[in-house]
């Protein structure tokens, strides 16, 4: 393999040169390879329960709760159960943001939930019928966000 | 040997050895035609383009695959997707696993899948959950009856998917 030149004066030349062409070769074939497997979207799951279970009410442990229901024009309702939260938090009402859920609201009001009462952690989900699959979900991520990760969701 | 090479015929003037201090030749880049090519910043990028595209490399594989007009919702608090039977909604249309299904089949389909996942893994934990992939812009009607037949299943955990916001 020719390594390089070093001009007309070689015994005396000290100067080393790499032949770097192969070095590009490996280089490319890695960029090339990486670039054909990669993954443009990045798909995953958000994870929730099913509220309604077989177990019995007597059975199930009694945890602060809250139950949110989604309502006509996109209003949403939150009410507290077996919390510790004071009245004016217990049960709260979102109205809509032309038509939508008021998300920036709805952060509001989960951040005071979880500041009067931490060991609020549970979130049972009651949609509509006409209720859109996008606006479930967003709620259900800022609820996440906010630190209430046990998330169920019920049948109509 | 070195002096005969194809190497040393064809390749440009070196920049190193026109630079050197040792044993400097100024005189080789004005006098030869062409420039010397600095692939030291070339080999850079290179590495640092492989480094970052190797940062991104998943190996986890597709698990879901994401039909073309079909739209997923955004979520932050999104996780990883675990191996789980799917059922996809596309246009009003259930498929459990990829096969065509209706809402009165979809329990029924639900069970015998349970049961063969628990012949198949006698040691490992039964199968819980469920992968729901569904377009964002259909109501909750059509996904109540994915969640009502998961219940009446014994499907307790609902993933829904979702892209990584």
């Amino acid at each position: 393999m020719a390594i390089g030149q070093v001009g007309p004066q070689d015994k005396k030349g000290l100067d080393f040169e790499l032949n770097l062409i192969p070095f590009i070769d490996l280089l490319s074939v890695c960029i090339c390879f990486l670039l054909i497997t990669a993954v443009w979207i990045q798909v995953g799951t958000l994870n929730t329960k099913q509220a309604v279970g077989g177990q019995s009410q007597a059975e199930t442990e009694k945890k602060a709760t809250l139950k949110v229901a989604f309502q006509k024009n996109g209003d949403l309702l939150i009410e507290a159960k077996d919390s510790r939260l004071p009245a004016k938090l217990a049960s709260i009402k979102i109205s809509n943001e032309s038509g939508k859920v008021n998300l920036a609201n709805l952060d509001q009001a989960l951040e005071q939930i979880r500041a009067a009462d931490p060991a609020v952690s549970t979130a049972l989900f009651h949609p509509m019928a006409g209720s859109v699959y996008e606006e479930i979900m967003d709620v259900m991520d800022r609820f996440k966000k906010k630190g209430l990760i046990n998330l169920g969701m019920n049948p109509l | 040997m070195l002096k005969k090479s194809i190497v040393k015929m064809s390749a440009f003037k070196s920049s190193i050895a026109s630079s050197s201090v040792l044993n400097p030749k100024d005189g080789m880049r004005s006098k030869g035609g062409a420039a010397g090519l600095l692939l030291t910043a070339l080999i850079d990028a290179f590495s640092i383009l492989v480094i970052f595209l190797l940062m991104n490399f998943s190996t986890t594989g597709d698990i879901l695959f994401i039909e073309k007009g079909m739209e997923l919702p955004k979520a932050s608090q999104a996780e990883l997707v675990e191996v789980s039977p799917i059922i996809k909604v596309d246009n009003g249309e259930l498929f459990l696993d990829g096969q065509l299904t209706s809402a009165n089949d979809m329990t029924a389909g639900l069970i015998n899948l349970r049961k063969k996942w628990q012949e198949a893994h006698t040691e490992s934990e039964p199968l819980n959950a469920l992968t729901i992939q569904a377009d964002r812009r259909v109501t909750y009607e059509v996904l109540n009856q994915v969640v009502v037949a998961a219940a009446q299943a014994g499907f307790s955990d609902l993933k829904f998917a979702a892209l990584i916001k």
